[in-house]
């Protein structure tokens, strides 16, 4: 009975999925309700999206090598970010000096978002991959510092106490009662900033680049082919989700046992 | 009481010596360095940002950009958060909404907002429409996730006490679903406030003739450092008032919960 309920879900999934595509499919290749030129077809997008794969035109790199390009970019800012962020997070909510220093600096810059500075970078650092770099840093930096900062203060008073009873020094009860107590929340901080740094990244390469997915949907844009806008958006989405994924499986291995989804 | 006190003035004293040694830097670093060829000095900013106030810039003052782009964001977020909050309770407490409606979600879900800006421009041409469409989507994305979650955790036995007290779904759904996801409802809607922040900005980067977005860019147009700088700064103060406002109406709106925590 509940199995049978179960595939009737799955069925109205199906059937939901396939009713979009046809009327997808209908209204625009059927119907004509827009042109090709405003609103692709989804067979359009799907053909699009193979010649794509090995064609070069009409903005000089074909699919994978603006993922690439992307790809280099977003994880070389990533790294440089939870590099910085995560012990700056683990400090400030660690000592209170730097705390009461570090802090202030850092409310100013937290309710700017992040793509809010590429203008400055581009003009302070010129159209290269530093820029980009520099704003998916800043990105990253900020979501892994909150979410560090927030988990190290969650540890129990209680267990601190217990450490202090067996004589452990500042450091060990650091690394090993309040990072382990922080641990989720640092991978919660890990996987916002992923987010935040994807999307600060392909706000860079729509303002300023000659390669990478951002690029090559504003060049579908100027050259009035939507169905590459689909494809790359298409892209820009699935590798978001792909990145997440691996993410949150890493969270599962590492912080196994520690409350972790 | 008169240790809290005291823990404010050092917290205060530290702030200002923090905010003030970082500004001297940049000041140094202007006046002495070959940064300030590139970076005006503090004071430069402060007296040029003064100026965009009183005066003009484009054809308004910093102030009414910075209405401009307060005004896209509430039409936007209104529009979005509520077709999301509506969706989302639906697809945590009907598990046929969510067979329906959850896998076209999905696909839609991790691609930034930021990433429709191309093909929206296509759409809905470059007046306000696309502005809107795209914040709208910012504050769906976010809401609906969250009310799901909201709606999908209610306390089975709250529902079951309801209905043993011969409560019709309709009653059920108004009065013991909505308000216990009311909680994790504006969780969503502080992030989705935050991420329509930033898209707005985005947004009038990308194509835009007033709002701050729009600042930044003409700024970066016009190797005007200065009007960036004003601009970062406005979009952090529009950023940090509307986390504020949207903070209070979930202090007001969840009391109760609060309380019960």
């Amino acid at each position: 009975m509940l199995k049978k309920k179960k595939w009737g879900y799955t069925l109205a999934s199906l059937v939901s999925v396939v009713t979009v595509l046809a009327a997808w499919y209908i209204c625009i290749n059927v119907l004509h309700l827009k042109a090709e030129t405003v609103f692709p077809g989804p067979i359009t997008v799907a053909k699009t999206f193979f010649q794509k794969l090995y064609t070069k035109a009409p903005d000089g790199a074909t699919l994978l090598v603006h993922l690439a390009s992307s790809l280099k970019v977003a994880l070389l800012g990533y790294a440089l970010g939870v590099v910085f962020g995560v012990p700056v997070g683990i400090m400030m909510a660690w000592n209170k000096w730097v705390d009461r220093f570090v802090r202030p600096l850092f409310d100013l810059i937290r309710p700017v978002p992040g793509l809010a500075w590429i203008p400055m970078f581009i003009l302070l650092f010129g159209i290269g991959i530093m820029p980009k770099a520099a704003v998916i840093f800043l990105s990253t930096a900020v979501a892994c510092i909150v979410n560090c900062y927030t988990g190290i203060r969650q540890t129990r008073q209680e267990h601190l106490w217990v450490g202090d009873v067996f004589g452990a020094s500042d450091a060990q009860k650091l690394f090993r009662i309040a990072i382990p107590t922080a641990l989720p929340m640092i991978f919660t901080g890990l996987r916002v900033a992923m987010g935040a740094a994807w999307m600060a990244l392909v706000a860079a390469e729509l303002l300023a680049a000659s390669e990478g997915l951002g690029y090559m949907i504003q060049q579908g844009r100027y050259s009035s082919k939507p169905a590459l806008v689909f494809v790359g958006m298409l892209m820009i989405g699935l590798v978001g989700l792909a990145m997440d994924v691996v993410l949150h499986w890493l969270e599962k291995k590492v912080a196994k046992g520690m409350n972790a989804e | 009481m008169k240790e809290e006190s005291k823990e404010n003035l050092v917290c205060g004293l530290c702030a200002i010596t923090s905010v003030f040694a970082f500004l001297l830097v940049w000041y140094l670093g202007c006046t002495f360095t070959a940064l300030g060829k590139l970076l005006p000095d503090p004071i430069t900013v402060l007296i040029g940002m003064w100026g965009y106030i009183v005066g003009t810039v484009g054809k308004c003052s910093l102030l009414m950009h910075a209405l401009h782009s307060l005004q896209r964001v509430l039409i936007g977020f209104l529009i979005g958060s509520a077709l999301g909050i509506s969706l989302g309770l639906l697809m945590g407490r009907y598990r046929l909404a969510r067979a329906i409606f959850n896998p076209i979600f999905r696909v839609i879900r991790p691609i930034p907002p930021i990433a429709w800006i191309p093909i929206s421009i296509i759409w809905f041409g470059l007046g306000e429409t696309p502005k809107i469409f795209l914040i709208a989507l910012a504050a769906f994305a976010n809401t609906t996730l969250n009310a799901m979650t909201g709606a999908e955790s209610v306390d089975k036995t709250v529902i079951n006490a309801a209905k043993m007290l011969g409560a019709n779904e309709f009653q059920i759904f108004t009065t013991v679903v909505i308000p216990s996801a009311v909680p994790s409802i504006f969780a969503g809607l502080q992030v989705g406030i935050s991420c329509a922040w930033a898209s707005v900005v985005a947004a009038e980067m990308v194509k835009a003739s007033n709002g701050l977005g729009w600042i930044i860019q003409a700024g970066m147009d016009n190797n005007n450092m200065t009007q960036i700088i004003s601009g970062i700064i406005m979009i952090g103060l529009g950023g940090f008032i509307l986390t504020y406002i949207m903070r209070t109406i979930e202090g007001v709106a969840c009391r109760w919960n609060r309380s019960g925590r």
